[in-house]
């Protein structure tokens, strides 16, 4: 079975912290990290750059590299997966892009990946001078899994709150991480790679989230779990891990409420949870999950 | 569904918001088209056009044309005049990316009878001599330096490089080159986006397209025959692209730089971050103006060298000189710029910049500005409807003072690209348009899926809604018979 390769779209107006979320990952995640980029912005520097056909690559060291777009999406996604094999493939939008043809052609056109999530970083300061959130801006809302709601130093708590309940009322699903430049859990962004079972890298842990973890080799009933994950409360923004089934094991992947399985060679069931003050939730939560257990 | 009572109506064609709809507001917006229309526009014109009438210096109007549709900042549509001399700005979100994204269109001396059996093959070679998609490379080998040349120079450097005839530049607007391209003003990074994609389609909406001027889609005989079209199903050829990754980087860049000046050093308020813009006459704007005006003649010389392998395989093809096929330009337009125009407002003349984002320039009899053969009938305009639906040659009327002397520039999108994706395949359209005698090629299916006819308001209607409020005239409907979507 090929195992498709998760792929994130990072999108939001120009100036709201793109690049300096990318530099985060790059300096937190520790897994071979491929970025497309319509340009190489400023994340490819100093570095020897490899064109390719429809991609021309930047080695960015351990395996990661950058790449900026030359021919058609679809033919440069393959490419970077030909040649670069990467666990991770983020996509960086223009910052006046509409990212929702692009969100739509990943789902329905591209077989060699999984959408992991839409990534839309928010200028809250920019939020709070601009009254009128324009059109792309909200498109790129709109379309988002994962809001990073940048550079909250630069606005009061209560501004805060209205930017808040406004990104709320443009997209109901999105979990919004508040932020100061991009410093956030890449765990909240990525899905679970091939290597979870190895070292797990460094984070920089957002004091307000709480995670814990559930391994059992136990088979788990399918129909009692899918209305276990239906009954997540809101308080669990992340889920995301190994389910084993009857018939085989699959990646569970549960954002904001909205979840997903689909098969994958592993063995076992191992569940990470990430959420707000989860500790109070942890026992209830697999004392839940435990009773799908066959 | 668009909120209609909020509009005043001024008549069947024009509409209305006063300016206590919106805090901020400097002047009046007007919509332009017929109830039909307005009813089908989707809410956010409304508020993108009122956004608009808040710029410093926008003089009468924020106007919106009938085939108005949202985009970046300003909608789709859009034109807004700024008074220069008194602090009015330039703003990137008013001229769109794709700078001088126009119209161009040329005339054949073949009927469709003599096309017809040959069209698969002339869209075909058609379909390899001009590249189309998103990352698509021309033909013509240039160096960085002779890229700067070709943004300063526009057309005028094609011509002298054996891309056309001397007599094209006389048919474009500006003559091929607008004056004041500065290639200091560009970054280097627009340099690597452009400097190959000179004579390319590029993607999206952009189109060749082979059409048919029938007998009984000719409103006026007379003006047709002034611009060329002389005999019952002649065959024309048109085009629409722009200033492909160049256009759009230079616009990112600006947009960047503006964002950092705008309230900081000029104490510019503005509601939405896309309007982002500065004074015409600061550092920041005039250097913009400066690199706009390379977008411009970027797109003017893309044009010409897709004009030119048009006449190539066209002789190829049927084997006689293009001279001998009589392939000779009508006009070429755009519908993306902010130019700097004389208008007389309120009886007296006044120096404004016009921006026209989606938007067509219409000049009338007598203007400056307007080419030689066609002082006495008007400027010809060029609007792309949708490739199913059929395209128009109109020309501007003296009533048009009203817009800037400014019309529609298509039939303007009613569904969002990814819901028109959804809604057809493009396998199919292929199939479909090519039973009813369109012969299409695109790089993309799902590009292709974008552009159906569906997708589009009613060109028609939206000619119509023009030529009710007197912002142009209809000349000829054309009908395509082979397109290369890009």
């Amino acid at each position: 079975m090929q195992v498709r390769t998760p792929l994130t779209v990072i999108t939001g107006p120009l100036g709201s912290g793109k690049t300096t979320l990318l530099r985060h990952i790059l300096d937190t995640v520790s897994k071979k990290i491929a970025i497309l980029m319509n340009e190489f912005g400023e994340i490819a520097i100093d570095s020897k750059i490899i064109a390719g056909k429809n991609v021309q690559m930047a080695d960015l060291g351990g395996g990661c590299v950058c790449c900026s777009l030359l021919g058609e999406f679809e033919a440069a996604v393959d490419e970077i997966i030909d040649t670069v094999d990467p666990d991770i493939i983020v996509v960086e939008t223009t910052g006046v892009a509409e990212p929702d043809a692009l969100v739509f052609d990943i789902q329905e056109s591209l077989t060699k990946v999984r959408l992991d999530g839409v990534v839309t970083v928010i200028d809250a300061d920019a939020m709070v001078k601009y009254p009128s959130v324009g059109h792309t801006s909200r498109i790129q809302i709109e379309a988002a899994d994962t809001i990073i709601l940048n550079k909250i130093d630069l606005v009061s708590e209560s501004e805060l709150k209205a930017i808040e309940e406004k990104l709320h009322s443009l997209n109901q699903v999105a979990s919004i991480l508040a932020t100061k430049r991009c410093q956030v859990d890449p765990d909240l962004l990525f899905g679970i790679g091939r290597e979870r079972v190895e070292a797990p890298p460094y984070h920089v842990h957002q004091p307000e989230f709480e995670s814990f973890s559930y391994t059992t080799n136990a088979i788990c009933d399918r129909t009692c779990f899918e209305e276990f994950a239906d009954s997540l409360r809101t308080e669990v923004y992340r889920a995301k891990g190994f389910v084993k089934f009857s018939d085989a094991t699959y990646l569970f992947n549960f954002v904001a409420g909205r979840w997903e399985l689909e098969l994958f060679e592993q063995e076992g069931t191992q569940l990470v949870f990430i959420g707000k003050q989860l500790s109070e939730l942890k026992d209830q939560i697999i004392n839940n999950l435990k009773l799908c257990e066959q | 569904m668009a909120i209609i009572e909020v509009l005043k109506k001024i008549s069947d064609t024009v509409w209305e918001i006063p300016i206590s709809y919106k805090e901020g507001m400097r002047v009046p917006a007007r919509i332009y088209g017929t109830e039909k229309l307005i009813r089908e526009m989707d809410d956010a014109v409304y508020d993108q056009i009122t956004n608009v009438a808040t710029l410093p210096g926008i003089t009468k109007y924020a106007l919106c044309m009938p085939d108005g549709h949202f985009g970046y900042g300003f909608p789709i549509g859009g034109v807004a005049a700024m008074d220069v001399e008194s602090g009015g700005v330039i703003s990137p979100g008013g001229i769109g990316f794709d700078i001088n994204c126009g119209m161009r269109l040329m005339v054949t001396n073949l009927t469709y009878k003599e096309v017809k059996p040959y069209i698969k093959e002339v869209v075909d070679k058609l379909y390899q001599k001009v590249p189309a998609g998103v990352g698509s490379k021309g033909f013509v080998k240039l160096s960085r330096n002779d890229f700067r040349e070709v943004v300063e120079q526009g057309a005028r450097w094609c011509v002298r490089n054996g891309y056309g005839w001397e007599e094209d530049l006389s048919f474009i607007e500006e003559n091929g080159c607008i004056e004041g391209a500065d290639a200091a003003k560009i970054s280097e990074k627009a340099i690597d986006r452009g400097f190959n994609q000179i004579g390319t389609l590029g993607s999206g909406n952009h189109y060749l397209e082979i059409q048919v001027a029938k007998q009984e889609n000719i409103f006026d005989p007379e003006l047709a025959r002034s611009m060329g079209i002389t005999m019952p199903d002649q065959v024309v050829v048109m085009f629409h692209c722009g200033s492909r990754g160049f256009g759009h980087q230079v616009a990112t860049d600006y947009l960047q730089s503006f964002l950092k000046v705008m309230e900081s050093k000029y104490g510019i308020k503005i509601l939405d971050r896309e309007l982002a813009c500065a004074p015409f006459n600061s550092p920041e704007g005039q250097a913009y103006f400066a690199a706009m005006k390379c977008g411009i003649n970027m797109s003017f010389a893309n044009r010409q060298v897709i004009l030119h392998r048009i006449r190539e395989v066209f002789s190829d093809v049927f084997g006689r000189t293009a001279e001998d096929l009589g392939m000779q330009m009508v006009y070429d337009v755009a519908h993306n710029t902010a130019k700097l125009e004389r208008h007389l407002i309120d009886g007296k003349e006044r120096s404004l910049l016009v921006h026209r984002k989606g938007a067509t320039r219409a000049f009338a009899p007598g203007m400056a500005d307007v080419p030689e053969q066609y002082k006495a009938i008007g400027q010809p305009i060029i609007i792309g409807g949708s490739m199913e639906t059929g395209s128009y040659l109109l020309v501007g009327v003296p009533t048009g003072a009203q817009t800037f002397f400014s019309t529609a520039h298509g039939s303007g999108r009613t569904m969002s690209r990814t819901k028109a994706r959804k809604t057809w395949r493009g396998e199919k359209l292929q199939k479909d348009m090519e039973a009813k005698g369109i012969y299409v090629r695109s790089t993309s299916w799902q590009g292709l899926a974008e552009e159906a006819g569906g997708a589009y308001k009613d060109v028609d209607e939206v000619i119509e809604a023009a030529e009710l409020a007197g912002i142009s005239k209809r000349v000829v409907r054309l009908t395509p018979i082979g397109n290369i979507k890009g």
